[in-house]
């Protein structure tokens, strides 16, 4: 008892002491810099062990009140590593931050929720829009690319605005694109786009890529973006999270001054990134003389007599060109943030051109005491889209790029009069090609949300969610009637007007709730409810046979498809509206949290889709995710070398409902002329796909965060696979839809590793790397029931000679989109290429390993950003070299490649085939961008954190692929089954440079 | 305080659970759920249902020159594609069905079976929304005709009930019981074919012409190796042809070409045939590939160099098939010329006085509008050479030219631009069914019947020839024994019926189930060598017999 009455005694002294040293006070001010100099808004300034504490102002600034006995500050911000600075004897501080993507106590996004990256039991990685690629951006998910180990980001096309394939670990769709699920700030994306697909058959143009569905997202108003990899991650999004989860969250206002933000910056397209290499002028002269052709007279005679270049004769150099402006504030009671951006990116060849407005404008308020939140988020895109003739699946007669390649050199493009020179050997003129194509698409998305959130006690906060992301576009195609050579549109013209409308919507219900039991347990307990509801259509119309614009030297300043009317033959009109999709999911999570050592995720996701089967129409998603924080422990305590050490395990399983609305039910629909027919044999036993993963992960970083790195290993196995299997015959399709009980398994590992590896003063040099491996098997793959090895043919090639070719296959034990290709036997003695008579299985043409690097040099206030990265271990098919630049070209005048050129190859005897002879080694090594920043901080009263840039995208490729772009995947896809690193006249890759400015004020 | 936060907790649940629970139905926009689609179709929905049975023709028949075309004629003495340098390749896919070793991963023979099976099925589908009498009768006729060619190409057929799940196996009919059954259907059918059907739709003629055919070639299919005919038989195909001809509903052409040209819907020949209107493209079944897949690039210059994609030909030795009494092979004399070769002297008014293009058989030089002789994208003579290379892969300057061309269907040339010479609009009908086949049908029956009549085979043969201002023959008798002269193959033997048929029938899918009836189909021709008895059947495609364990691959794949 006396005991005890001396400790109260004890701890009432200490108490008023403490009270008697609050009253010394002292005012501390100072600014907070990040490692290029520049001010830091909104960094958090506090004494250590103590409450309360300020943010710094726009200028980086703070002023704070403290004890005359506090002793140290501690200084924080989102993506910078916390720092603890002395303040004993000081009334001002200068402290500049050393920027880490790792730092552990920044918050990432989860699904539906936030977490501190310490307390995360998942695999994923956010990069913060400090770590963005720069340059040339104009779609959101070239800001990753070989930003994240086991992301592949394939740029398909050098034109602006062209999709790109998207995979976390590996390929693992047997039908589709299998890109991840998009979330923009809590709102699930469709993944369509609605700019209108066009397939030119008139002329055998075929179809040009679709367009990003990301492109509505300003660039610049991105705060980050995270990468949910594991099941544990992603289970929380069900029946579609097996591809993977990106979540993309944008910049919102905080409190403080109102500010603005400005960025500007012009650049040019300096030339190809790699070239493909044709003959020249003069090797096609020496060619024809090598083969003989140079006996031929008049107006056969292949030797034209002039000297052209047409693969930069179709490019161009205009202005590309960029403003955002931001403008952002509030207090504690209520944020804004508005952004524009304006941006023209005129694409490498001519009369390509991307135009981009976007606005935002987004709001945070808070009523009743705090305990209200309305939370507010508009964003409105519109985008016009100059198309050029650059297409995916052209004919027999190509298109602008082969056009282009095909040329003779030797032939001028112009008649004496100015009218268009027809060689007349099955090419078009490049130069006509450009201008008798007018193709316009304009689409305009919103994607607007709304939600409230309200804490009905302080640990259980209630929120809802309201989302409509809608988008039209529509899209006018001209193809003048001067064209000449390609029918039935020479001498006639041909206007096609098409649109299509993408609704979607989201309702959110969330209910969180955390406490902590005794001293040690955290517990947080998240349940929900979402209805998500989508509706697609198109449509288009055309007529053929116009009265105008038949002859380029007379043209009249009018579009067929401003006067469809005047076409004599119209094209049958064709209008498509998809089945509405409907899901509603019930979804909860748990979060256990032992003395900050041991971590127990768990998800459950119950989704229940239109789509699936009568007899499934419901899909449970459970997932299960530990960590153990072994620098927590205390036999760790004394350790100087690590900062941060943890252990995490994760085992899930997430979904699939990647087909057709509709599919698992008989359908009847009206067809064209006069008819109506069963449509599809509906299966309606269909239910979600089924991926099981597992994850062992490793996170670590030593000597005070430092350096820093994690190591993952992951297993997915895909299972009850969604299938487009072969029909039983006799039935309304060649396929129908099942679930297949093979397995699609990918496996790899995942390493990053970053650090500052020197650092003083006025230098610092900071190092990301991150490296991926994949292997990709299929097994179990049999038709239902039996033990029969199912063969998937798809991988078109398409070009004259070669029509109908497949040279991949979806098949048992071997990765997806096995080559199966016809094996190359060097050339016979007459000079014809021997090839077998039957395909065999070939080589891989997916990635087996993924590399990305990225450093910082920075000398006071100039720093030198390099990115770059590529991929290994796999083989691309040159369907290019195959039947656009063979060697029998030159017979009719046509350009071919030098490749054919020297070999011992003879245009007289040999043929076109398909074969290993057109498989190369697909690895690259790219310099995605490099940037050189020069940050004068605040000038004058006004003006803050000035910062010019120069920053160069595409610099080079190391590879010894001979096309134009190793990173590229040309949907080659036959009947529903995609292709893999197929290259066929792809729009080249330009290098480029831009110069800019940003600034706040 | 600790109740009341858990009510509020789970009444805020059931609150979030009850404002979106949705049954999740699909909401169908512009097709309707199979249960509800006899309400929706309506009651003409029967009529909409077989008219596209009729439209699942196209494809496999007209639109697409890699389908039963390719099969039935590829695989034949008639037609051949050889690869040209940069061009017809495509991964050997023609030359492996011209020289007989394809194998069950072929691409033709996986898409002719999807087709053919859709067309079965969707007149199968006819039948389960209670069509009227006639209806279901043409539903069975169209059935029947898809069911033929799936037996003559693979001997067994798939088949399913109306209203059969499709996601079981159906049964497989094979051999003697798939012609049987094929023969009973048509038969069935043939009382309650509407007497007011003309010759586009399904007609009492035309089911009596596939009757005809089921007869004539049974005792083929159930051993096209050794084929024997059951007199029965023959009498039902002499029977059904006499009641075609005594009718008196069909006479001869005075022009052989009217059978084919822009305005063959007038055909006095046709039985039944696809209509297509001159520059609509509604309806338009693209005919423009009967022509554009043999023609060189330069055939018409209007158009050159893209007036033909310079693939189809056909073999010398077919062509002197011609030569009925010895004639000079190439260059028959005029005067004895038998008016289906076409060729160089026939021409027909429009389409040659525009463009040049005489229909028929095109070999040596071809010559534009004006007479002036055209000339290959090389600057060289234009001028057909009917020798191919025996691997059929062309090397050498003259890649372009080799083989002699068909202008069977002769192109469309009714209006200004001619653009339905090239566009999928010309006028030209697909002719399923002419008359001449009936009669020769008959006459081949008389010479197979158990006492076999030449004088009526005769009589038949000769008032054809005549026709067709070929010299009337003293004997014709059924195989051929000798090849024509200048050639090598037997089965281009002149003097037989196999050669009339040849001669009259020739690019209409008839010869691959002839040269197997007559017995000849592995006997080497012009670049294809003898070759074992599997090849007398296609295979079954590996991907349907993944899925339908009820097939049998056939023997030797």
């Amino acid at each position: 008892m006396k005991r005890l009455l001396k400790r109260i005694s004890f701890l009432f002294l200490c108490v008023s002491f403490t009270q008697l040293a609050f009253s010394q006070t002292k005012v501390i001010s100072g600014t907070i810099l990040d490692d290029k100099g520049g001010p830091i808004q909104g960094a958090s300034v506090a004494v250590k062990g103590a409450k309360g504490g300020t943010t710094t102002d726009v200028s980086g600034a703070f002023s704070l009140t403290v004890s005359a006995a506090a002793k140290t500050l501690v200084i924080s911000s989102v993506g910078y590593n916390q720092q603890e600075i002395g303040i004993t004897d000081k009334t001002s501080v200068n402290v500049a931050l050393v920027s880490s993507s790792q730092s552990l106590n920044d918050v990432v996004v989860i699904g539906y929720g936030t977490v501190k990256r310490k307390d995360a039991t998942g695999s994923l990685t956010t990069v913060s829009s400090k770590e963005f690629n720069q340059g040339v951006i104009t779609s959101p998910d070239q800001l990753l690319q070989n930003k994240v180990s086991g992301l592949e980001v394939t740029s398909n096309s050098g034109q602006p605005g062209a999709p790109t394939t998207v995979r976390i670990r590996g390929n693992s769709s047997v039908r589709g694109v299998g890109n991840p699920l998009y979330v923009v700030d809590g709102v699930i994306l469709d993944g369509r786009d609605a700019s209108p697909n066009v397939n030119l058959g008139n002329g055998g143009f075929g179809s040009q890529p679709e367009s990003n569905p990301l492109l509505f997202i300003d660039p610049y108003s991105i705060a980050d973006i995270t990468i949910l990899k594991d099941a544990s991650s992603t289970a929380i999004y069900g029946s579609r999270g097996a591809n993977g989860v990106i979540v993309i969250t944008t910049k919102k206002g905080s409190a403080g001054a109102v500010r603005l933000e400005a960025n500007a910056s012009v650049g040019f397209n300096t030339g190809y990134m790699k070239k493909y290499d044709i003959l020249s002028e003069g090797q096609f002269v020496s060619a024809l003389t090598k083969y003989h052709l140079d006996t031929l007279s008049g107006t056969k005679n292949l030797n034209k007599g002039s000297s052209v270049n047409p693969m930069e004769d179709i490019t161009q150099s205009n202005a590309i060109q960029n403003y955002d402006v931001a403008i952002s504030g509030g207090n504690d009671n209520g944020k804004f943030r508005a952004s524009f951006l304006a941006s023209s990116t005129p694409g490498f060849l001519q009369n390509n051109k991307l135009n981009k407005y976007i606005g935002s404008f987004s709001g945070s308020y808070k009523f009743l005491d705090k305990k209200l939140s309305i939370d507010f988020s508009v964003i409105n895109g519109h985008t016009t889209n100059h198309i050029v003739l650059a297409s995916q699946t052209p004919g027999s007669q190509g298109d602008l790029i082969s056009a282009a390649l095909q040329w003779n050199p030797t032939a001028a493009y112009y008649n004496a009069n100015g009218s268009f020179v027809n060689l007349g050997n099955g090419t078009g003129n490049p130069l006509m090609l450009l201008k008798a194509y007018n193709d316009v698409a304009e689409v305009n998305t919103v994607l607007g949300s709304i939600s409230a959130a309200y804490k009905i006690l302080p640990n259980l906060e209630y929120k809802f969610l309201y989302s409509i992301n809608e988008s039209n576009g529509t899209r006018n195609t001209n193809i003048d009637g001067f064209i000449r050579g390609f029918n039935p549109l020479d001498g006639a013209g041909e206007g096609i007007i098409s649109s299509s409308g993408l609704t979607s919507q989201v309702f959110d219900n969330t209910l969180q709730f955390n406490t902590t039991f005794g001293e040690n347990l955290k517990f947080t307990a998240l349940g929900g409810f979402e209805y998500w509801k989508s509706n697609y259509e198109n449509g288009n119309y055309g007529a053929l046979g116009f009265n105008f614009n038949l002859n380029e030297l007379t043209l009249l300043n009018a579009n067929y498809t401003d006067i469809i009317q005047n076409g004599k033959t119209p094209i049958p009109p064709n209008s498509f509206k998809d089945i509405t999709t409907e899901v509603q999911s019930y979804f909860a999570r748990v979060d256990f949290n032992l003395k900050d050592k041991y971590y127990l995720t768990a998800t459950f996701r119950a989704d229940g889709s239109s789509k699936f089967g009568a007899n499934n129409k419901y899909g449970y998603f459970p997932s299960v995710g530990a960590k153990w924080n072994i620098y927590n422990e205390d036999f760790m305590k004394d350790n100087n070398l690590f900062s941060g050490l943890a252990l995490r395990a994760t085992w899930g399983i997430t979904g699939s409902q990647d087909f057709p609305a509709g599919a698992s039910i008989d359908q009847f629909a009206f067809g064209s002329y006069n008819s109506a027919s069963q449509v599809n044999a509906g299966n309606p036993n269909l239910k979600w796909e089924q991926t099981t993963q597992y994850d062992f992960g490793l996170d670590f970083s030593f000597l005070k965060n430092r350096f820093y790195g994690t190591f993952d290993y992951y297993n997915k196995n895909k299972t009850n696979i969604l299938f487009q299997s072969t029909a039983i015959q006799p039935g309304p399709a060649a396929t129908y839809w099942i679930n297949l009980p093979g397995n699609l398994v990918n496996k790899g590992i995942e390493v990053s590793l970053g650090g500052t590896i020197v650092e003083n003063q006025n230098f610092q040099w900071d190092l990301t790397a991150n490296f991926a491996t994949n292997s990709n098997l299929i097994t179990n793959f049999y038709a239902p029931g039996t033990k029969t090895p199912l063969v998937i043919h798809t991988g078109t090639v398409d070009g004259q000679g070669v029509s109908g070719t497949l040279i991949q296959v979806i098949t048992n034990n071997q990765p997806v989109d096995e080559y199966n290709l016809k094996q190359f036997g060097g050339y016979a003695q007459n000079g014809a290429q021997i090839v077998s008579a039957n395909p065999s299985y070939s080589g891989n043409p997916n990635p087996g390993q993924l590399f990305g690097v990225s450093t910082t040099l920075r000398y006071k206030k100039l720093s030198l950003t390099l990115n770059g990265g590529g991929s290994s271990g796999f083989l691309i098919y040159n369907n290019t070299a195959t039947s656009v630049t063979n060697i029998s070209g030159i017979n009719t005048g046509r350009n071919i490649d030098l490749n054919a050129y020297n070999s011992a190859e003879n245009p007289n005897t040999t043929g076109v085939a398909a074969s290993t002879r057109f498989l190369e080694d697909g690895s690259y090594f790219k310099l995605r961008n490099a940037s050189l920043n020069y940050n004068f901080g605040n000038i004058g009263n006004y003006i803050k954190n000035l910062n010019f840039y120069v920053s160069g995208s595409n610099l080079f490729v190391i590879t010894s692929f001979s096309g134009f772009d190793p990173e590229v995947n040309i949907d080659k896809q036959s009947g529903g089954y995609p292709s893999s690193s197929i290259e066929y006249i792809p729009y080249p890759t330009p290098r480029s440079v831009v110069v800019g400015v940003n600034f706040a004020l | 305080m600790r109740i009341s936060k858990y009510l509020k907790l789970s009444a805020l649940l059931v609150l979030a659970g009850i404002a979106g629970c949705t049954k999740l139905t699909e909401s169908y926009k512009t097709t309707v759920p199979g249960d509800q689609a006899a309400a929706a179709l309506g009651p003409a929905g029967v009529g909409l249902l077989l008219t596209t049975a009729y439209n699942d023709m196209i494809t496999p028949f007209i639109s697409d020159q890699g389908e039963v075309f390719s099969l039935e004629e590829n695989s034949t003495d008639e037609s051949l594609v050889p690869t040209r340098g940069g061009d017809w390749d495509d991964n050997g896919v023609w030359r492996v069905v011209h020289n007989h070793s394809w194998n069950a991963d072929h691409a033709q023979v996986l898409s002719v079976y999807n087709n053919l099976n859709k067309m079965n099925f969707d007149a199968t589908n006819v039948l389960a929304f209670s069509p009227s009498k006639s209806q279901a009768a043409e539903a069975r006729f169209l059935r029947a005709f898809s069911l033929y060619y799936l037996l003559d190409i693979y001997n067994q057929f798939p088949f399913r009930n109306p209203g059969d799940t499709l996601l079981n196996a159906p049964k497989v009919f094979s051999g003697p019981a798939a012609i049987q059954f094929i023969i009973d259907e048509l038969n069935a059918a043939l009382p309650d074919i509407s007497a007011t059907n003309g010759v586009t739709q399904g007609n009492v003629d035309a089911c009596k012409v596939l009757l005809m055919r089921c007869y004539l070639n049974r005792g083929a299919f159930n051993n096209r190796a050794a084929p024997t005919f059951d007199d029965a038989d023959m009498q039902q195909v002499i029977t059904l042809g006499n009641q075609i001809i005594s009718s008196a509903k069909y006479s001869y052409m005075p022009k052989y070409f009217g059978n084919f040209n822009r305005t063959n819907g007038n055909s006095t020949e046709l039985i039944w045939g696809t209509a297509s209107s001159s520059g609509l493209t509604i309806n338009n079944p693209s005919m423009n590939t009967r022509w554009m897949m043999g023609f060189h690039y330069n055939e018409w210059s209007g158009q050159a160099p893209n007036a033909g994609w310079n693939g189809f030909s056909t073999t010398g030795d077919f062509y002197n098939s011609f030569s009925v009494g010895g004639t000079t092979h190439f260059l028959p004399a005029d005067t004895i010329i038998d008016t289906r070769l076409g060729g160089r002297r026939l021409s027909d008014s429009l389409t040659t006085a525009m463009s040049g293009i005489k229909p028929g058989f095109l070999v040596g030089q071809q010559f534009d509008q004006k007479g002036v002789p055209l000339k290959d994208r090389k600057g060289a003579p234009l001028a057909f050479d009917p020798t191919i290379a025996s691997n059929m892969i062309e090397a050498g300057t003259n890649l372009e030219v080799t083989g002699i061309r068909v202008a069977k269907y002769v192109p469309d040339f009714s209006v200004e631009n001619a653009d339905k010479y090239y566009s999928s609009n010309p006028g030209n009908w697909m002719a399923w069914m002419r008359y001449p086949e009936v009669v020769l049908m008959v006459a081949e029956a008389y010479m197979r019947q158990a006492s076999p009549d030449p004088v009526k085979e005769l009589a038949l043969i000769n008032a054809l020839r005549t026709a067709r201002g070929a010299s009337a023959v003293a004997s014709l008798p059924l195989n051929p024994t000798t090849p024509p002269p200048g050639g090598t193959s037997v089965v281009d033997d002149p003097n037989c019926i196999l050669g009339e048929r040849g001669r009259e029938l020739y690019w209409e899918s008839f010869r691959r189930t002839d040269l197997i009836r007559f017995g000849v189909f592995l006997t080497p021709w012009q670049y294809k060598p003898t070759d074992a008895p599997t090849y007398l059947i296609f295979p079954i495609p590996n991907q349907a017999l993944a899925v339908n364990p009820n097939l049998k691959q056939n023997p030797g794949y």
